[in-house]
């Protein structure tokens, strides 16, 4: 495992959503993907991944449906909603927004001031 | 939760949960872990399996539900270790609630809830007074209806009304009926109308054009088995026949009006001449509605204003405005609850301090409980129970049993109005309304819930202000009593003996009025009087010779029968309460400057009316059945009219006449007779109003035949129907009754406070004899050590026992005290129905002071007893 970054506050909600709007996931696979999509850079911790994902369930932003895992096994597997296609969509820009603003906070120089 | 049950989710959650680690554990094996090794690391990694579900639960809004139903079941359970205080608890709330909630139904369906038509807040009734003659209320005339009727601006449509029976039916099938008569304005002055057929026209109010009638629902379903081809049917009315024009909606009451069956009100065109307006009699009543935007004040100013104008050209003016006359227009609701409403409200009250008392009781019960678990609650305070969990299982606890006992509140309400009808209540105005419905259950449920929330504050606070420390140091197993809980507990008490001792002198107040009202005579003999009602249908016996031809042979054969020693009969029998009043003039008199005419009780008489019913005869002579064919025309007057008119004379020789004027000679009555007063309209009437008694001549065909007999009355009434129909076949004899029955059905207004504020009191006194044996039990258990450590120095039974013996003295006579005042005030407030009896009674006062001092004694000195007989040994040993 590489370097892990510590997760910043509020966006462990955006990274489930971000995990599962690409394929339907169960809860494990959620873990691995967002370690797969982030280089392996962020490491979710294992006790706050379900609370989450039960937070985001009751706030309808994704549904839960029972099904066979690859290796046979009954499991949970998440897929985005409409609802929270929209979170993404948002707070993606958001985001983005967010983490321009402070790029271009931390390149400023002496001369720009 | 929603949709899915919560199993489902536990399960579910599990399995996911498990998964996941079983996941994470093959990865780790297949890094080459042992699986064992993995196996531990997986878990160890997850973090604690139960506290992740804990979050999850709380993610879904699960967690505040689980908390609350583990709380509720800890509640359970400890209501279930105590049963003796649960079942105290849920009695003290569902007697409490419950005679608050019966009350509350009848106040609700009484005095609340409006008349059942469209905005019947803007309808009134009016009716003419002549307070300084004596009458306070004589209706209307028909005169005033014509009058009126269209010329107020202030109102918007007015009718007349005058209640009535008639004999419906088919002869050998009749049957008596209560019917109305109104005016053709009645059903819109309402605002509810027929709901088939039409309403009666302007051209149905003359006699020749009046035969049409309007059933109500009832009627029709029951009579007409719901006919939709009724109208236009006819039906047999007092001999005559009636066309059917229409049936009204169901649900359909006027005032406390049973009546199944409409008619026009007709009249002459002499009934509505000028003469007769002040002819109403309590006979005809005037309701109306207020136009909108039109106030109750604007309408009796304008009434009062017409009233003075009419007077101009009155020959009858003078003597009308001597008698105080005026019309009072008075709202329709209150008006026919009027007489009622202040008894309603002093039960409410009477049954509010029941439940102020179960209250407060409750209280007391409950911080009692809480004391003695402080230990235990300190204990989970220290080992982290949050405040707020105290606080609400707290909450918890006193909720389910005040909704408990608001449940058994609700069904003990529900059969108080059972027994509220059984003591009359279904015969007050609106009575039959009386009915326990969801809005008074959700009501209570509501009460229970506020009793709930009030009565866990003062517990929480207990809980919470227990001093953690002093508490788990202390060595009595209930901790240190906290002088401010123990301050707390015994106000309440003398707040209950205050409360139990107003109630119960009230009740003292009520009883004692009863009993005075019961200890007057009525002024003849009442035991062994049989009476009933007569009316004779004006097709059958159309004038007076034939009604005389009627109750002669009825007479004669009355007599004839075993068992029956007099018999007679009269246009009204004292008490019936429909006695009427009219004005008699004094042959020569001159009303003397300022003088009021006077209005009598005036009644026609018959047979051996007199003997009946056992008058006393003071001078001169009774009427007998001669009188009544004499030429000479003759009269009987009671000890009141002869004192008032007669100061200084005897009454004997002295001439009157019918009304208000000096008549002819030949129209004068002479007064052969002056009998004992006796009470007219009720036993409690103080003034009394002088009578007159003319012989027989019926003026109409109602009357009630009088019978005196050897054995029970009940058992000749039988008999009296026999010969009545053996007469003439299709006449019922109505509202049969003993002369002993009526005197009792008139005291129902009085009997049945009574009886219901004994009630409350016993149940007071029975809460407060529990609340202060608790307290005082509690007192002693809590110093058992210190009295332990004082015998053990030499304190004697004795001295232990009177210490709290008069620590009980102490409370009581605090609360006797403060109940000295509050029975005053009560009083006060009681004076409209009370009768001859003042607001502050000492022998009640004193009465009830013992009463109360017996009741509290007795729960004093059972604890008090406990403790002198603690052992200082045992109790030493104890911890």
């Amino acid at each position: 495992m590489g370097k892990n970054a510590d997760l910043l506050p509020g966006t462990l909600d955006m990274l489930i959503l971000k995990a599962v709007s690409l394929k339907p996931l169960h809860g494990y696979g959620v873990l691995l993907r967002i370690r797969q999509i982030s280089g392996e850079a962020l490491e979710i911790p294992q006790g706050s991944l379900y609370p989450a994902l039960y937070r985001l369930e009751h706030q309808d932003l994704i549904v839960a449906e029972w099904a066979q895992s690859e290796n046979n096994r009954r499991a949970k597997y998440y897929t985005l909603t409409a609802a929270g296609r929209r979170r993404l969509r948002e707070e993606t820009a958001g985001w983005n927004r967010l983490a321009a603003a402070i790029a271009s906070a931390l390149n400023t120089t002496p001369e720009e001031v | 939760m929603t949709g899915m049950k919560r199993s489902d989710f536990e399960d579910g959650m599990h399995e996911e949960l498990g998964f996941h680690i079983e996941q994470y554990t093959d990865e780790l094996v297949r890094a080459g872990v042992p699986r064992d090794e993995a196996a531990r690391r997986a878990r160890i990694e997850f973090g604690g399996v139960n506290s992740v579900m804990d979050d999850c639960r709380e993610a879904r809004g699960l967690r505040l539900f689980d908390e609350f139903s583990r709380q509720l079941r800890y509640a359970v359970r400890l209501l279930r270790k105590t049963p003796g205080f649960t079942a105290t608890a849920l009695v003290t709330i569902a007697v409490c609630l419950g005679a608050n909630l019966a009350v509350f139904a009848m106040i609700d369906s009484v005095l609340l809830r409006p008349l059942p038509f469209p905005n019947s807040n803007r309808l009134v009734t009016m009716f003419n007074t002549y307070p300084k003659a004596g009458v306070e209320r004589d209706g209307s005339s028909l005169t005033n209806y014509f009058e009126r009727r269209g010329r107020i601006p202030a109102i918007e449509s007015l009718a007349a009304y005058r209640f009535g029976t008639a004999i419906v039916g088919d002869t050998g099938a009749t049957e008596r009926e209560p019917v109305t008569r109104v005016s053709p304005e009645f059903f819109l002055t309402l605002g509810t109308g027929p709901a088939m057929g039409r309403a009666f026209a302007e051209q149905e109010t003359t006699y020749d054009a009046d035969s049409v009638a309007i059933l109500s629902d009832g009627y029709w379903r029951q009579r007409y088995h719901s006919d939709a081809r009724i109208i236009g049917k006819r039906i047999r009315v007092d001999g005559v026949s009636r066309t059917v024009i229409g049936v009204l909606p169901p649900g359909f009451r006027f005032l406390s009006s049973e009546a199944g069956l409409y008619f026009p009100l007709a009249s002459s065109a002499e009934q509505r001449a000028p003469l007769q307006r002040h002819s109403g009699g309590n006979v005809t009543q005037i309701i109306a509605r207020l136009r909108t935007g039109a106030s109750l004040a604007q309408a009796q100013a304008q009434i009062d204003a017409q009233n003075s104008a009419l007077e101009f050209d009155d020959p009858q003016a003078k003597m009308m405005a001597d008698a105080g006359f005026r019309t009072m227009v008075i709202p329709l609701h209150a008006d026919h609850v009027a007489a009622i409403r202040p008894t309603l409200l002093l039960l409410q009250a009477g049954v509010l301090a029941l439940l102020l008392i179960g209250a407060v009781n409750l209280m007391n019960l409950l911080l009692i409980r809480a004391g003695s678990r402080i230990k235990e609650l300190a204990v989970r305070q220290a080992l982290g129970a949050s405040r707020s969990h105290m606080v609400s299982e707290t909450l918890v606890e006193t909720g389910l049993i005040t909704l408990l006992g608001g449940l058994a509140g609700v069904a003990v309400g529900a059969a108080g109005i059972r027994l509220l009808s059984l003591l009359g209540t279904d015969r007050l105005p609106l009575g039959k309304e009386i009915h326990f419905d969801l809005r008074t259950a959700l009501w209570g449920m509501a009460a229970a819930m506020v009793m709930g929330l009030v009565l866990a504050t003062p517990v929480a606070w207990f809980n919470l202000r227990g001093r953690l420390g002093t508490a788990l140091h202390s060595v009595n197993r209930w901790g240190t009593a906290s002088r401010a809980a123990q301050h707390l507990r015994h106000s309440f008490i003398v707040a209950q003996i205050a409360l139990a001792f107003i109630l119960l002198s009230g009740a003292g107040l009520l009883g004692l009025s009863l009993k005075r009202v019961m200890a007057v005579s009525p002024g003849f003999r009442a035991d062994h009087v049989l009476t009933g009602q007569i009316s004779l249908p004006g097709k059958n016996y159309p004038d007076p010779a034939a009604r005389t031809a009627f109750t002669e042979k009825l007479m004669t054969e009355l007599r004839a029968q075993a068992g029956v020693m007099a018999a007679g009969f009269c246009s009204n029998v004292p008490l019936s309460g429909r006695s009427g009043k009219s004005s008699a003039a004094v042959e020569g008199r001159v009303p003397q400057p300022g003088e009021s005419p006077r209005a009598n009780y005036s009644y026609r008489v018959g047979g051996d009316y007199f003997g009946a019913l056992g008058f006393s005869l003071k001078e001169g002579r009774f009427l007998n059945s001669e009188d009544a064919r004499r030429a000479e025309r003759v009269s009987v007057v009671d000890e009141d009219f002869a004192r008032y008119y007669f100061p200084d004379s005897s009454a004997l020789g002295r001439r009157l006449f019918q009304g208000t004027d000096q008549g002819k000679a030949a129209d004068a009555f002479t007064i052969v007779g002056v009998v004992g007063n006796v009470k007219q309209a009720g036993l409690a009437d103080d003034a009394a109003q002088g009578a007159v008694y003319y012989p027989n001549n019926l003026q109409d065909g109602e009357f009630f035949v009088v019978a005196r007999t050897g054995p029970p009355p009940e058992a000749l009434g039988l008999t009296l129907q026999k010969v009545v129909r053996r007469i003439d076949s299709d006449l019922p004899v109505n509202d049969v009754q003993s002369m002993d029955a009526r005197i009792t059905d008139s005291l129902v207004v009085r009997r049945s406070p009574a009886v219901l504020a004994g009630l409350f009191s016993a149940i007071a006194l029975l809460l407060t004899a529990i609340g202060t044996y608790g307290v005082l039990s509690y007192a002693v258990a809590q110093r058992r050590r210190e009295i332990g450590v004082r015998m053990a120095l030499g304190a004697r039974p004795a001295q232990i026992r009177s210490q709290f013996l008069s620590l009980a003295g102490r409370l009581m006579a605090c609360g006797m005290f403060a109940g000295m005042a509050g029975a005053w005030l009560a009083g006060q407030g009681m004076g409209t129905v009370l009768y001859h009896v003042p607001a502050l009674d000492w022998p009640v006062l004193a009465g009830a002071a013992c009463v109360m001092a017996v009741v509290s004694m007795i729960a004093c000195v059972l604890p008090s007893q406990r403790a002198a007989r603690i052992s200082p040994m045992e109790s030493l040993a104890e911890e």
